[in-house]
């Protein structure tokens, strides 16, 4: 028999916001965060735009000696998320993590390279191996908390925070453990502003999802963060449950190295498998959490997903991209995205897409374009997709 | 009313076709019988003077696999593809015709990335970025072995790569269990891959964890560190009545799997206790009945000595207890793969009758276990399979001979 998963806590750090407060605020009034980048930047490359967190302290802190930016991010979203769902350490002894991410500590590689051409083999130090461990982002956070169940670190590309958030739905719904901290996280990275800018999927100025306009991603840094619960253990514990993570649904395009399946059918097959085993009809869906990246191939592709799924009322069904006021944080997407669901939930209002003034001629769904929209919100949907193929969908509805 | 339970329970899962690449031999029956025989692939290390290592010589991707792309991957990437085109060839289900739609995919990679992040960011520091390689980036992160590994067979169920280091495949076959079991896909082949570079082993010798003495002396005294080997693995799994249905063969099964975690070196035992207790809990299984162990120790003092305790205190400290093998004196430390391979060659023992010795072994580190210094009978209906990382992450598998 399976439990029922609910979530307890939410933590992002975000351009928009580092307290969910602000950052839901920010994402009702369509705020876009994209700009000039100030910390981060690529040798040779102009001037970056995309979004970056400040974080003050003890975040700022949250980096031992073997630490990166990604860990950094991954470790302020998880204290917020702990501090959210109040709980104590007499909860997390056997609770488990499971983080996502794309990249890792992609930037530590980087500064290794940066030394090669003086320093060639030295430029190896004995940190490099624990840096190039990925492990570590999970296994930081455990150690941090006191967590003492299963730490994972699911690499699904930029579908990594949901993957996330589905590898710990099994944790939790089969019994591995009664709590699990999930999520994803991310920094910026010159491979991927360099290989996307080589691919000619790097928005030259801002992304526009949806829009006529849209010609590639911006990209941004953050990490979300969710605690998820079995709900009889949330409720004798009197913890605020907030949502339910009814579900989820997966698939593989086997299409091709980067580029999507143009008709969404990956995605189809995850958006049916999520309803399936959530138990959700199509009638129940009130919100659909886009991966709205602003690239042809992925808006044009969910467009039709969408389309094949819902039929006729998929024009009826609220769907956005917050990555156009966040920009695109690879492996944190989708779980900041999950986050964005469930305080959906909670203020019965639904996030838009900014940046998106004259539809592009292939997207004509009712994309919630420039600001939030109060609505009833029951049930919300949240797409994911990443380079590889990998689609994840996951079925967040109302707390029991 | 939930479960008042916190063991994960499972439907029995069957091993339906399994593989190795290893520097002992390409197939289960070939690598038993070089480790029957004591042999070790370790040797001095090509590059890296000072430490020892075991690579796969002559290593020919196409003898294995024919696929499209193949050239383009990197070599734990096409590991990573033979293994799971020989797994799957051992199942049958290829000839079965099982549709894409069910066939998941499941890779434990920690590392198989690195290389190729290294050569792209390398050129873009040397070269400049009008001279990288646009088509090297999508190989570059760390999902990228597994996405090439699912679109070479066309998986379309799922692709998950797991980045667990040394706990790496035990996880994965726990998750893998978990989906197959879920329906979420008929099929999942589990692959697990290692192959270190020149840096990673630099790396891993500067910061003390490789043996100065080129030796790896798993559960022994003299342990000063361990050796890096280069090994891919890969099973099928399935669900055990939708195999039966299909006509195959289960090589094994999988009863139980848990993990925990030691922020400290001194909650290793401990927590690596709690993964065994879990494992057995899932299994429906009393420690009694275990009658293998396969075991993680890799020559480094702190886990050995803590996986040895954490053993003895689960099977009650006498050296009559269920024999205790270690392979990675033959094999080197394998990181990612290595669970899948100490699982490999516990089925091997279970259905052989017959366990390799634990080569290296004169003074253990712990007295109360029951080490298998040579080659031996063994009757075991389960094995338990255990692992510790280095970050501190345990994990154990039961596998069964019979459902």
């Amino acid at each position: 028999m399976r439990r029922r998963v609910v979530i307890t806590g939410c933590g992002v750090v975000t351009a928009a916001g580092t307290e969910l407060a602000p950052f839901w605020a920010n994402l009702m009034a369509g705020t876009c965060f994209i700009g000039p980048l100030r910390h981060f930047s690529v040798p040779g490359m102009d001037p970056l735009t995309g979004t970056e967190v400040d974080l003050a302290e003890p975040d700022s802190l949250e980096q031992d000696a073997r630490g990166g930016r990604c860990a950094q991010l991954t470790l302020a979203a998880v204290r917020r998320a702990l501090a959210d769902a109040r709980l104590g350490a007499d909860h997390l002894g056997r609770a488990g993590v499971v983080i996502g991410t794309t990249l890792g500590e992609e930037r530590q590689v980087g500064e290794v390279s940066d030394r090669w051409p003086a320093s060639g083999a030295d430029s190896i130090g004995p940190d490099f191996f624990s840096k190039s461990d990925s492990h570590r982002l999970a296994t930081l956070v455990a150690k941090r908390h006191g967590l003492g169940g299963p730490t994972l670190v699911s690499a699904t590309a930029c579908s990594s925070g949901n993957a996330a958030l589905a590898w710990a739905f099994e944790m939790v719904s089969c019994g591995g453990a009664d709590v699990a901290v999930a999520g994803g996280a991310d920094a910026l990275t010159r491979s991927i502003y360099t290989g996307f800018l080589r691919m000619g999927a790097l928005s030259r100025s801002i992304c526009h999802p949806f829009d006529r306009r849209l010609d590639g991603v911006s990209f941004g840094e953050g990490a979300g963060v969710l605690v998820l619960e079995e709900l009889e253990h949330a409720r004798r514990r009197g913890a605020a449950v907030q949502a339910e993570l009814a579900g989820y649904g997966v698939s593989n395009d086997a299409h091709h190295i980067t580029a999507p399946d143009p008709n969404g059918v990956g995605t189809v097959a995850a958006i049916r498998q999520a309803l399936e085993t959530s138990g959700t009809g199509l009638g129940e869906v009130d919100y659909v959490s886009a991966h709205g990246t602003g690239t042809p191939y992925n808006d044009v592709a969910e467009t039709r997903a969408m389309k094949a799924v819902f039929g006729e009322r998929a024009g009826a069904v609220p769907i956005s991209s917050i990555k156009s006021m966040i920009g695109h944080t690879n492996g944190a997407a989708s779980a900041i995205e999950a986050v964005a669901c469930t305080l959906a939930l909670r203020h019965q209002g639904v996030p838009p897409t900014a940046n998106l003034t004259e539809p592009h001629p292939e997207c004509d769904l009712d994309y919630v374009p420039l600001r939030g929209r109060a609505m009833r919100v029951g049930t919300c949907l949240n797409l994911s997709a990443g380079f590889g193929g990998f689609n994840v969908c996951s079925v967040i509805k109302r707390a029991p | 009313m939930s479960p008042a339970s916190s063991e994960s329970t499972l439907p029995p899962i069957a091993i339906t076709g399994m593989a190795v690449l290893t520097p002992l031999g390409d197939t289960p029956d070939l690598l038993a019988a070089a480790l029957a025989a004591g042999r070790a692939a370790l040797e001095p290390a090509a590059d890296v003077p000072g430490v020892a290592a075991a690579a796969i010589r002559d290593f020919e991707a196409t003898r294995y696999a024919n696929v499209r792309g193949l050239r383009l991957y990197n070599r734990p990437t096409r590991l990573a593809i033979c293994a799971a085109k020989m797994a799957l060839s051992d199942s049958g289900i290829e000839a079965a015709g099982l549709p894409a739609e069910q066939l998941g995919v499941l890779l434990a990679s920690t590392f198989g990335h690195l290389e190729t992040l290294l050569e792209y960011d390398r050129s873009l520091v040397t070269a400049g970025m009008q001279r990288t390689n646009p088509a090297l980036m999508p190989l570059a992160i760390p999902s990228a072995p597994g996405a090439a590994t699912a679109l070479s067979f066309g998986a379309k169920a799922f692709s998950i790569t797991l980045s667990d280091a040394g706990v790496g495949s035990l996880d994965a076959l726990g998750l893998g269990s978990r989906l197959v079991g879920g329906g979420r896909a008929r099929a999942c082949l589990v692959v697990a891959t290692f192959s270190a570079c020149k840096d990673l082993v630099l790396a891993a010798s500067r910061a003390g964890l490789l043996s100065p003495t080129a030796a790896l002396r798993a559960f022994d005294r003299r342990g000063d560190g361990t050796a890096f080997g280069e090994a891919a693995a890969a099973v099928v799994l399935e669900r055990v009545e939708l195999a039966r249905e299909r006509g195959a063969e289960p090589k094994a099964y999988l009863k139980g799997q848990a993990s925990a975690f030691a922020g400290e070196p001194a909650g290793l035992e401990s927590a690596l206790g709690h993964a065994c207790g879990r494992a057995l809990r899932a299994a429906g299984l009393a420690s009694a009945e275990i009658g293998l162990v396969s075991a993680g120790a890799n020559g480094s003092a702190v886990q050995d000595g803590a996986e040895a305790r954490a053993l003895g205190a689960l099977l009650g400290a006498s050296t009559a207890g269920a024999p205790v093998m270690a392979t990675k004196g033959n094999l080197g430390e394998t990181m990612d793969a290595s669970g899948l391979l100490q699982t490999l060659v516990a089925v091997a023992a279970m259905r052989s009758g017959k366990a390799p010795p634990i080569v290296g072994l004169e003074d253990p580190v712990f007295a109360g276990l029951r080490y298998l210094t040579r080659e031996a009978n063994v009757d075991a209906r389960n094995a338990l399979v255990t692992s510790i990382s280095y970050e501190g992450a345990c994990s154990a598998l039961v596998v069964s001979r019979e459902p």
